[in-house]
């Protein structure tokens, strides 16, 4: 990952990574999903651990 | 009279009756019926009717095609006709495939992947590169030829149509998806990639190098991902060679300088060899009286007293045992950096990547597991964390489950790591569709997965050979169970039959299949059967056919959305009502008693998977929405919910969850996972994290992982969950922090290593 040093000092238009699982691998950003893959990360509800 | 005709293309042309004449002759010889003299009668009775309907119009090609069909029952050549519209249909099926074709690069070639849902189907690939677009290019190709030319009619209709779906589908005639392949007959004696030799490694570190080779070759060699089944134990061979050399070293160094001599090294080396003739290779835990016996030879060769030999001996060992821990360790940092930047496939991919470790209770495997979670732990050169391997731990009573086992302490430091890093997945060996198979003693005989899900056990085709190494999937394809459901409009008996259909076409599909896999020959695939990667493979020569062999793997029929399916059959879904449960487990229980059929009568591995499914998940859906419109639990969301399991968006706790789905794990023997989502601050508690751990375990589930936020903010190198705003420097997505506070923060978190650009 590089970014253009003089940019990153700033941080001007650098995103955040955000790291998810799909289909049992981990993929390091969600540029590359696909929609319905971004629709059903979008939806996905946490799960409490009360019993 | 008819002077010219009209081309699919809009292209005028002149009329020749010649041309009609021998498209019927060749339809008659296919058929065995006719002269030369009834198809030019037949032609005739074409052209008049053309004269009567069209008049001086030229007509266009299909309305010429319509009337040889016409003309031909009307002569009674009954089955000429038959055989020219099968003809006429498999020549528009080309055609078409082409038109689409050419559309499909156009998308690939020129617009970006952010704009082409296409581009993004394989979440792996990036189609903005060139290598990326290459093989998006390649695959397209390759689609529109199997579609014409490989399948049959009744497969390819639907697959088009979205009943079923033909997974990498784009290698349909080229190979088989994956293996688990044995790093210790592989490294035994050395291998060759094809392009050269490499001996038989001699140190953890390249242990750990060739291991990533391995997955690299094969990964060449097959469609899917590669995965190393017994990862400890491999590399524990490697920690034990590295162990030898710098025990020998160590004690080489001790000895010289309490005598202040030089070159003793093969004097020490003889005294270590007498001792190994005696008590066997040394080791980090060593047979007991070794190191006493080893002090006695020092005495004999070197004259050095027995009590400071024995100091000697001891100091030497602690430093050799230090120096492996951090070769180890160094060790497996590479090998994980090396699977997150090597290249596959022409550069554009990583290669799918897992390892399956936790049981090897020696002090080398403990060794091995201890640091390759260390190393996961680390993340990469920025903290990152790494996307390959998919690391999996394998969960066992007695070995690891419980407190008192020999590696619990390992399985606590997974779940610490696991709780940051989201990996290493779990394995659960207890389970009993799983227990079953295990053998103390025979680790082959333990469960092990591909990182996605797809496993291999038992084997209806060697029962000898029921084990995880050396085999894998050959192919897969998967059932749109919602479009079953919705078709059968609520009628549970139609559903029913119309699934046994289905699950018998893709039977015959995923053989026809397997007729092309059997039909290769070793050479096709040089480093999986060359090399003898694959079960019994190392029998057969290089020209030899891999039928035999390839009966190891498994043909599996997958799903998808059994939630929508009941839903659209009963108006709930097995979370909602107890009795959904029921009927989701009757569905999913008829399925897998169909693969167990067909696998007595066929004397091969059909299995039952709980699909990965990242492609399908849009196509089916969008499919069925605008067939039977916007269906409230069914169509209205933009994806199927994936295989068993309780829709993402359904209210549940983690516990019921886990207690819901783990059932489906024992009907899906090709392969299982369940989810837990977590919010980051319970995925923080490792306690809690460690309880869901449990739970699975004591619930059957057979493959497990725990999901909970990883963000990284890459300007100031925070990892954790970040919402608007980061937490640690405090700017926005997209926003510029000043340099002053940089330099503060800087300042304020040593322990970051670099924050990128500014280093």
């Amino acid at each position: 990952m590089t970014v253009d040093s003089k940019q990153s000092k700033m941080g001007a238009g650098v995103g955040f990574e955000r790291i998810r699982r799909i289909t049992g691998y981990l993929v390091g950003t969600m540029d590359k999903w696909n929609d319905a893959k971004k629709a059903e990360e979008r939806d996905r509800v946490k799960h409490s651990i009360a019993k | 009279m008819i002077q010219m005709i009209i081309k699919r293309d809009g292209r005028v042309v002149p009329y020749d009756r010649e041309k009609i004449a021998l498209a019927v002759l060749r339809a008659m010889r296919a058929s065995g019926e006719g002269t030369v003299a009834d198809a030019a009668r037949v032609a005739e009775a074409v052209e008049s009717a053309l004269e009567s309907r069209c008049g001086a119009e030229p007509p266009q090609i299909e309305v010429i095609q319509d009337m040889v069909e016409q003309e031909l029952m009307h002569h009674e050549f009954t089955n000429t006709a038959k055989s020219y519209i099968i003809y006429r249909a498999t020549r528009t099926r080309a055609r078409e495939s082409r038109t689409t074709l050419m559309k499909t690069i156009d998308e690939i070639a020129s617009k970006d992947a952010k704009l082409s849902d296409l581009k993004r189907e394989n979440g792996n690939i990036d189609g903005d590169t060139a290598m990326g677009a290459m093989l998006q290019i390649g695959a397209a190709g390759a689609k529109a030829y199997n579609e014409a030319y490989l399948l049959r009619p009744e497969h390819a209709k639907a697959q088009r149509e979205g009943d079923i779906h033909i997974h990498d589908f784009d290698f349909y005639a080229l190979t088989t998806t994956c293996t688990q392949i044995d790093i210790i007959r592989l490294f035994k004696d050395g291998f060759s990639t094809g392009h050269g030799f490499l001996r038989e490694p001699q140190s953890i570190q390249s242990y750990a190098a060739l291991a990533a080779i391995a997955i690299q070759s094969n990964q060449n060699d097959q469609h899917g991902g590669q995965s190393i089944p017994n990862f400890d134990y491999g590399m524990a061979l490697g920690v034990g060679k590295t162990f030898r050399s710098q025990f020998r070293k160590k004690l080489t160094d001790v000895v010289e300088d309490h005598l202040d001599e030089d070159n003793l090294a093969d004097a020490v080396a003889e005294a270590i060899e007498k001792t190994e003739a005696s008590f066997g290779p040394n080791a980090l835990e060593p047979t007991e009286g070794f190191d006493a016996s080893l002090a006695s030879h020092l005495y004999d060769s070197l004259c050095i007293e027995a009590d400071v030999a024995a100091h000697l001996v001891a100091r030497a060992r602690r430093r050799a045992e230090d120096q492996t821990e951090r070769d180890t360790y160094q060790a497996m940092e590479g090998f994980v950096h090396n699977l997150n930047t090597m290249h596959s496939r022409a550069g554009a991919q990583t290669p799918f990547s897992s390892i399956n470790y936790g049981t090897d209770t020696t002090p080398e495997g403990r060794m091995v597991i201890r640091n390759v979670l260390l190393a996961l732990d680390a993340g990469l050169g920025h903290g990152e964390t790494c996307i390959f391997p998919i690391h999996i731990f394998k969960v066992k009573e007695g070995v690891n489950y419980n407190e008192g086992d020999p590696n619990y302490d390992l399985f606590r430091l997974s779940c610490k790591v696991s709780a940051k890093r989201l990996f290493p997945n779990y394995v659960f060996l207890d389970s009993p569709y799983n227990l079953k198979y295990y053998v103390p003693g025979r680790p082959e005989t333990e469960v092990a997965t591909m990182g996605c899900r797809t496993r291999v056990l038992g084997n209806v085709y060697d029962p000898e050979q029921e084990i995880s190494y050396s085999r894998g999937n050959l192919s897969f394809t998967s059932i749109n169970l919602p479009r079953l459901a919705l078709e059968a409009k609520g009628d549970e008996a139609r559903f029913l039959k119309m699934l046994d259909d289905m699950l018998e076409l893709v039977a015959q599909q995923l053989l026809d299949r397997f007729e092309i896999q059997a039909k290769k020959r070793v050479y096709n695939y040089p480093f999986l059967m060359g090399q003898g990667v694959w079960l019994d493979s190392d029998k057969l020569g290089p020209y030899d056919e891999v039928r035999e062999v390839l009966k190891h793997g498994t043909l599996s029929i997958g799903f998808i959305g059994l939630a929508e399916t009941l839903t659209a059959l009963y108006g709930k879904n097995h979370a909602e009502d107890p009795a959904m449960q029921e009927k989701g487990l009757e569905i999913i229980g008829r399925m897998r008693k169909f693969c167990d059929d067909k696998s007595q009568a066929m004397k091969m591995n059909f299995t039952l998977l709980a699909t990965p499914a990242e492609g399908l998940s849009g196509r089916f859906t969008r499919m069925d929405r605008q067939r039977y419109g916007r269906i409230p639990g069914v169509t209205d969301r933009e994806y199927y919910t994936n295989s068993f399991h309780v829709p993402v968006w359904y209210p549940i706790s983690a516990y019921e969850k886990i207690h819901i789905e783990a059932p489906y794990h024992a009907l899906c023997n090709a392969g299982h996972i369940s989810y837990v989502e977590l919010d980051g601050d319970t995925a923080k508690n490792v306690e809690a994290f460690e309880q869901i751990v449990r739970c699975m375990h004591d619930e059957g589930i057979g493959y497990g992982s725990i999901n909970h936020p990883v963000d990284r903010d890459p300007i100031c190198g925070y990892v954790g969950v970040i919402g608007d705003t980061c937490p640690r420097c405090g700017r926005k997505e997209g926003e510029a922090v000043s340099e002053e506070r940089m330099q503060e923060l800087i300042k304020k978190f040593p322990q970051i290593k670099a924050f990128v650009g500014i280093e």
